[in-house]
């Protein structure tokens, strides 16, 4: 994972699968919590599923569960593709 | 395998089921049974079947909000059940999550009863794991287990069950599959002959657990019968004012009090500034790493999610770049042109029994009882006759339109509606949800604003419930088609006439959706200024909806509204209806005096005094103001050939009503500007009652009430103005 680069969540493409690798640190505390809260941890496998046809938000599959972001909250995390 | 029991064994008709209802009569209860899960698990369903309330519940994350309360018995036991806000975390310092943990906490519930969605154990598993750190007095009710079974998802409730140390139960709260086994762990928990066993925590880091493992020592030293130090120690080193403030008052432990909490918040506070992010990182992090691996030991799924694929297809389609928006449109497109042309044919049906029939009977009824005849036409022509107006025009596109949206949401249809419609939202500073609230509200305008509970942050919560009226609501449709028809469709060649009309019909709703988006974005630059808030919204699977319980518990809750307000707004405006009409001053009635008062305003902004007054005396519906319109038109003009007398509400043919008008002094200008300020005008006084009670603020209610009146005043005489120039 090491030697991997980490990108925002926010340039994750359809049919790309990743890892979150952690929220980025000048991200706000309540949206830390409410990110955390939501599963959006490190070593968690993420993968979009639909963008809207707007292009903003995006849902991704975390979890088993389908949680829609927009992109300036997607920005925040922190990914490695696997 | 467990025995297999069947709706039959919870069926109150059963004489040996041991489960009796008692709705919301909660006094003397012996048990108080908490229920607590993630949003969307169908926590409400549960609660139902239990107690035989009816909250409405629907395929969409958050809503319930307030705590709702009900109580069952079983077995001869009372016991008290309250569903708590849905939640996907304990941690954090929401309304929601702390309503849900204070309760669990301070509430002592003799059970928790933790609901999950069989098909998304994994989210589910964080809160199980929490919960299970405040108490362990708990049962596990693994809900929508026929869902997960058409998902081939397989869970192995034994091993769950041995490994959280506490009963495990599969319900289908919808087909009430496992209720009378949850019914009795839950009393097994409660009583005591079921001893839940403490086997479970997640393992934190390092650096993260000796933190927590000192202060829960520590904690344990002060009080060895504290149950919980280490999820106390956890909240002391996040700073939880509430949960500080209950150790220091004695609230938690009788033998903790603020002087010897102190060295400890001490150390707390040491940990927490070492740690800083790190602490809530790790203990999320181990929280769902546990939750994983309990999924892995319990849990099989089919590897390649053969049904999950339609969910996913169905996403693509209606997510769809290009698709998105057209099926949209065209869904609830179908849903309005299905009311609107469904409701005619049950509108006639209810005119002619409640305006005709039941009326002429009360009438006779009331000279064989020897009324006065004034009493008997104010009871009768004001009162009555109002109300069942209101019923007639009012309930059948309610009981056809609720339903069917009922359908959407519970499909899952409605949460993608947000997600497409979320992007145009932001911009103009509001909520995706919003969009939910504002397709509701041209069913009702009270019910959009109900609805806005689901939109979790205040700021987009106000803007979405001042815009609500914005949507054009079924008490308004038949204003509009009237007019549209009577003074639009009649300037173009007799085969256009019915596109013209519909068109400036879809124009004024139209109208509506851009002030809607007009006003969120003035609101979020003026007194809502402020970032737009964090934005979530889970898409949750499509579960095909119970189609005949749906229609029949939405038409029956729909039905109850529009009687209740019926008789409680309706009633009185007919009584003061009849009563100005009927009243005289000096020479002239009441009404004769307000509409001449009110015609120099009115011509000024292309109305009249005729409609100014009926927009005032119907606040309490919009239905009525076209009767109330054409009975003042009568008394203005002075023509006893029409109508059915001072005071009395009535309706004519259309070649009737455009003679009428007319001769009223209606120009193409006057009908243009009534469709616009029946769309801009203050909501109806349901309306504006259910904006004080969700916003529990004058302020804001008159903000919703008064904003709308501004523009249909501004929009009129513009429109006038122009008019005049290029006529």
């Amino acid at each position: 994972m090491k030697n991997k680069q980490t990108i925002p969540l926010g340039f994750l493409k359809k049919d790309e699968r990743a890892n979150i690798h952690g929220i980025t640190m000048d991200c706000g505390q309540e949206i830390r919590q409410r990110l955390l809260d939501l599963g959006f941890v490190r070593g968690t496998e993420i993968t979009v599923q639909n963008i809207s046809p707007l292009g903003d938000p995006i849902a991704y599959n975390i979890h088993g569960t389908l949680i829609s972001l927009r992109r300036e909250d997607a920005l925040q995390i922190l990914i490695t593709h696997k | 395998m467990m025995k297999k029991h069947t709706a039959c064994d919870t069926c109150q008709l059963n004489p040996t089921s041991k489960l009796k209802q008692w709705g919301a009569h909660a006094e003397n209860s012996a048990y108080t049974i908490a229920l607590a899960g993630n949003p969307n698990t169908g926590k409400s369903s549960i609660f139902n079947a239990l107690t035989g309330l009816k909250q409405h519940t629907g395929n969409w994350p958050g809503k319930t909000v307030n705590r709702a309360e009900g109580s069952y018995s079983h077995q001869g036991e009372k016991f008290k059940i309250i569903d708590l806000p849905g939640t996907y975390s304990l941690l954090s310092t929401s309304e929601d999550e702390e309503v849900a943990r204070d309760f669990i906490l301070f509430g002592r519930p003799d059970v928790t009863v933790i609901v999950l969605d069989a098909s998304r154990l994994q989210r589910n598993f964080s809160l199980v794991l929490q919960i299970l750190e405040i108490s362990n007095k708990a049962v596990l009710c693994i809900n929508l287990i026929d869902e997960a079974r058409r998902h081939y998802i397989e869970i192995d409730l034994r091993t769950l069950s041995k490994d959280l140390g506490i009963p495990v139960i599969a319900t289908s709260a919808r087909t009430k599959e496992g209720l009378s086994d949850l019914l009795a762990a839950i009393h097994q928990v409660a009583d005591g002959s079921f001893q839940p066993a403490k086997t479970i925590s997640f393992q934190l880091a390092k650096q993260t657990g000796t933190a927590v493992a000192a202060i829960a020592k520590r904690l344990h030293i002060l009080d060895n019968n504290l149950s919980n130090v280490n999820w106390l120690a956890m909240r002391l080193i996040e700073e939880d004012k509430n949960i500080i403030n209950a150790l220091q008052k004695g609230r938690l432990s009788p033998s903790i009090n603020n002087e010897n909490l102190s060295p400890l918040l001490h150390s707390a506070n040491e940990y927490r500034v070492k740690l800083g992010d790190h602490y809530r990182n790790d203990l999320v992090e181990a929280i769902y790493a546990k939750a994983s691996q309990l999924v892995k030991e319990h849990v099989s799924t089919d590897s390649d999610n053969r049904s999950f694929r339609l969910d996913r297809s169905i996403d693509h389609i209606v997510t769809h770049r290009i698709w998105g928006f057209p099926i949209m449109f065209l869904l609830l497109g179908f849903i309005l042109w299905l009311t609107i042309t469904g409701a005619n044919y049950p509108s006639q049906l209810l005119s002619y029994l409640l305006l005709d029939h039941v009326y002429s009977f009360l009438k006779e009824l009331t000279i064989y009882l020897h009324f006065p005849v004034w009493l008997s036409s104010f009871l009768i022509d004001g009162i009555y006759l109002a109300t069942a107006w209101v019923i007639a025009v009012m309930l059948p596109p309610m009981a056809i339109f609720f339903p069917l949206f009922t359908l959407l949401e519970d499909f899952g249809y409605l949460p993608r509606v947000a997600f497409n419609l979320d992007r145009i939202f932001k911009k103009a500073g509001a909520h995706g949800k919003q969009a939910l609230t504002m397709s509701m509200g041209f069913g009702c305008n009270a019910a959009g604003v109900v609805a806005t509970r689901i939109i979790n942050s205040p700021r987009e919560k106000l803007i979405a419930i001042i815009t609500n009226n914005f949507s054009l609501c079924n008490g308004r449709w038949p204003t509009q088609i009237l007019i549209a028809t009577l003074f639009l469709g009649v300037l173009v060649p007799a085969k256009w006439s019915g596109s013209v009309a519909m068109f400036a019909v879809i124009f004024i709703a139209i109208l509506g959706i851009a002030f809607t988006f007009f006003t969120s974005w003035l609101l979020s630059k003026t007194l809502l200024r402020g970032e737009s808030s964090f934005f979530t919204l889970e898409l949750p699977p499509y579960r095909p909806p119970r189609f005949f319980q749906t229609v029949y518990t939405s038409f029956i809750d729909r039905t109850l509204i529009v009687l209740w307000r019926a008789i409680v707004f309706a009633a009185p405006a007919g009584a003061i209806i009849w009563l100005i009409c009927n009243v005289h001053i000096s020479d002239q009635s009441i009404a004769q005096w307000l509409i001449h008062g009110l015609d120099p305003m009115g011509l000024f902004i292309g109305l009249n005094g005729v409609i100014l007054l009926a927009y005032i005396v119907a606040i309490p519906a919009n239905e009525i103001v076209i009767p109330t319109i054409l009975m003042l038109t009568v008394i203005a003009v002075g023509d006893s050939t029409v109508g059915a007398g001072s005071g009395i509400l009535f309706e004519g043919s259309a070649n009737q009503v455009s003679a009428l008008l007319h001769a009223g002094g209606w120009t193409t200008l006057t009908a243009v500007n009534l469709m616009l300020f029946s769309l801009l005008h203050n909501p109806c006084s349901t309306t504006i009652y259910t904006i004080y009670k969700e916003t529990g603020s004058r302020k804001w209610t008159a903000v919703a009430t008064l904003l709308p009146v501004f523009y249909g005043l501004i929009v009129c005489f513009l429109v006038t103005k122009a008019w005049a120039l290029f006529a």
